[in-house]
């Protein structure tokens, strides 16, 4: 599924981000720092609720990553420490280079209308306002002129598929074509990284399905960043190439969806992944065991007899060839050599979550 | 210390310095009499440059498209009606007043509704200074105005500024308070520049408040104009005032329909704009 070089250039530079909410949020702060303050202690001795506890994250150019957490991890909050629309109490956000919390006033402007979009949850499209005009509102608040911004806007909002819907107002439209004209006007403004605050969260499954593929195939298309926020694991695995799970304020886990999937980093998580199906997300390369392995056990196992598949062959894939083999154990090839041999055994210990033989990686 | 003799020297004092303003502010107040006198004056002569079933036509038309038909014709008809009732110049006075005063009420209130929706420190300064204004009776402004301004329309626009300002102030300030959030937000996350995020965001999301402001100001404008008929407003109130004090109660029947008409057709019409305005907004 991660389709971003790991080299590409860092977007987004979080590092070790706090955010205490309250009328003491400084002293709170301090106390973490210097005699490590619990959550329980800031909020007993300072009155103050830790939103983001350490948060520390990279978004690479061209990839989608996503914010896993139920409501109350910190999520909403870590999201917008990204375009400081909060200010953090403690640690540094770079974006592109810089760092958001010395900009000066016209620079973060500057820097939000041209480099962060952003697509709430609540859609927030003006009720007075032509869908085109509204996809257009970024670049009106940039000063570009009418027509400009209206061909930019309608170029957006065919992307989205509202091409027929330019000059109804929000009220005519659904909840699904609403956040559409939502992810238009973001995308009118042509900013490397999108902010998604749980968009599609209100939408009905069948809708947030299509948008959610949408979504993914229009961001990578278009080359964009996305920092996409969600308490839906599925959606999660759906669309971002890298998930960073969240809970009371802290991020547990960073990884993509196969990572966290066959190595969760606490029970927490673990919990989590339990209902996942595994079929498209493990990969043959997960599952394999080494060709000496394979021998020892079974000396006369001649890979040349043997069904071929690759090494990113998913698990559904490799259930069906296995099927159709009349040997136990599949080839994985990879730039003509074998590379290891997907036994029935490793099959089943993919799907219920589980590493192949671990040599063999 | 006696207590009455406090209250006299409270009295006393009172008097004292409201004859010090008169003295050392009269030409000042001059110029306030004479500037509010010429406002009204021009807005009479408009009301009256026309004739009575042209001002009806006009009325008849707007109505109509506002409101429907029937509204329409029922504006026209009851124009006609205040016409044959031979109240029509006093009813003519009466609209210049009530448009001259809602006018100088919102030019101030508005502004200040805005500022007070942005500052909730002015908000909370005005808010006893509206309650005080509102609570005493509307009579009380005549006392000072009188004093100051003199006998005539002039103390009569005072009178009513002062009673129509507070309902725009209030509501204007309501309205700027009540931004959504998450547009708030959505301002903020597109990097909007102060005045972008008001003249955007803010202002068109207030509107439904500020143009019940409107409506509401307007009305208690009219109720204001007719109590100053005792001061000499001229207009409606003036006919009631003296039908009063010659019993005649036919004429002042008279007078008190075509009050009702006239503020009838005004309310349905400033209401409807304001619907309009929030219809566009929903």
């Amino acid at each position: 599924m991660s389709t971003t070089p790991a080299g590409a250039e860092t977007l987004i530079d979080c590092q070790n981000v706090w955010k205490i909410f309250g009328a003491n949020a400084e002293a709170a702060m301090q106390a973490v720092i210097v005699r490590n303050a619990t959550k329980k202690d800031v909020l007993q001795e300072f009155g103050c609720v830790v939103g983001v506890s350490g948060a520390s994250l990279e978004v690479r150019r061209g990839e989608i990553f996503c914010i896993m957490g139920l409501s109350g991890s910190g999520k909403s909050t870590l999201i917008r420490l990204l375009n400081r629309l909060i200010e953090p109490t403690g640690g540094k956000v770079f974006v592109k280079g810089r760092e958001l919390a010395a900009l000066k006033a016209a620079e973060l402007r500057e820097m939000r209308s041209r480099h962060i979009g952003m697509v709430f949850q609540s859609v927030a499209l003006l009720p007075n306002r032509s869908v085109l005009d509204n996809a257009a509102f970024g670049l009106e608040v940039r000063g570009v002129a009418r027509a400009e911004r209206s061909a930019v806007a309608a170029q957006a909002l065919a992307k989205v598929g509202l091409s027929d819907w330019l000059t109804r107002y929000p009220s005519e439209l659904s909840g699904g074509m609403q956040q559409r004209v939502g992810l238009a006007r973001a995308l009118a403004a042509d900013p490397e990284i999108i902010l998604m605050d749980e968009p599609f969260s209100a939408l009905d499954p069948l809708i947030r399905r299509q948008l959610q593929d949408e979504f993914r195939q229009l961001t990578k298309s278009l080359g964009k960043s996305a920092v996409f926020i969600t308490h839906d694991l599925d959606e999660a695995i759906r669309i971002g190439d890298r998930i960073a799970i969240m809970k009371d304020g802290v991020i547990i886990q960073i990884g993509t969806s196969e990572e966290i999937i066959l190595a969760p980093a606490d029970d927490y998580v673990a919990d989590f992944v339990a209902g996942i199906s595994r079929l498209h997300l493990i990969k043959a390369h997960s599952v394999m065991e080494s060709l000496e392995a394979c021998r020892r056990a079974d000396p006369g196992l001649d890979p040349a007899e043997l069904l071929t598949t690759t090494p990113e062959a998913d698990i559904d894939e490799l259930i069906d060839l296995t099927m159709r083999s009349t040997r136990d154990g599949l080839a994985v090839v990879d730039n003509g050599a074998v590379v290891g041999v997907v036994t029935t055994r490793g099959l089943l210990r993919g799907v219920k979550g589980g590493r192949g033989d671990a040599a063999a990686r | 210390m006696d207590l009455s003799a406090f209250v006299s020297a409270f009295d006393a004092a009172v008097e004292a310095s409201l004859q010090w303003i008169g003295d050392h502010g009269q030409r000042f107040f001059d110029g306030v009499r004479a500037a509010l006198e010429a406002a009204y004056g021009a807005a009479h002569w408009l009301a009256l440059a026309l004739p009575a079933a042209a001002v009806a036509l006009i009325l008849a038309a707007l109505g109509w498209r506002a409101l429907g038909p029937r509204f329409g014709l029922l504006t026209g008809a009851a124009l006609l009606a205040c016409a044959a009732m031979d109240l029509w110049p006093q009813t003519m006075s009466t609209l210049a007043l009530v448009a001259t005063a809602t006018l100088l009420a919102l030019v101030v209130a508005i502004p200040l509704g805005v500022a007070a929706g942005f500052m909730p420190k002015l908000d909370r300064w005005l808010e006893p200074v509206l309650d005080l204004v509102q609570t005493l009776p509307p009579y009380i402004y005549l006392l000072p105005a009188i004093a100051l301004l003199g006998y005539g329309p002039a103390t009569a626009l005072m009178a009513t500024f002062i009673v129509a300002a507070p309902p725009a102030i209030r509501l204007t300030s309501l309205g700027i308070r009540m931004t959504p959030k998450e547009f708030i937000e959505l301002g903020e996350a597109s990097g909007m520049t102060g005045w972008q995020m008001f003249a955007k965001i803010r202002l068109p999301f207030a509107l439904p408040s500020i143009m019940a402001g409107v409506n509401q100001s307007l009305m208690m404008a009219f109720g204001m104009v007719v109590i100053a008929g005792i001061v000499g407003s001229g207009g409606l109130g003036e006919t009631i005032y003296k039908a009063i004090r010659t019993l005649d109660v036919a004429k002042s029947i008279d007078a008190a329909i075509a009050i009702v008409i006239l503020t009838i057709v005004l309310d349905r019409l400033t209401q409807s704009a304001s619907a309009a305005g929030e219809g566009r907004a929903r």
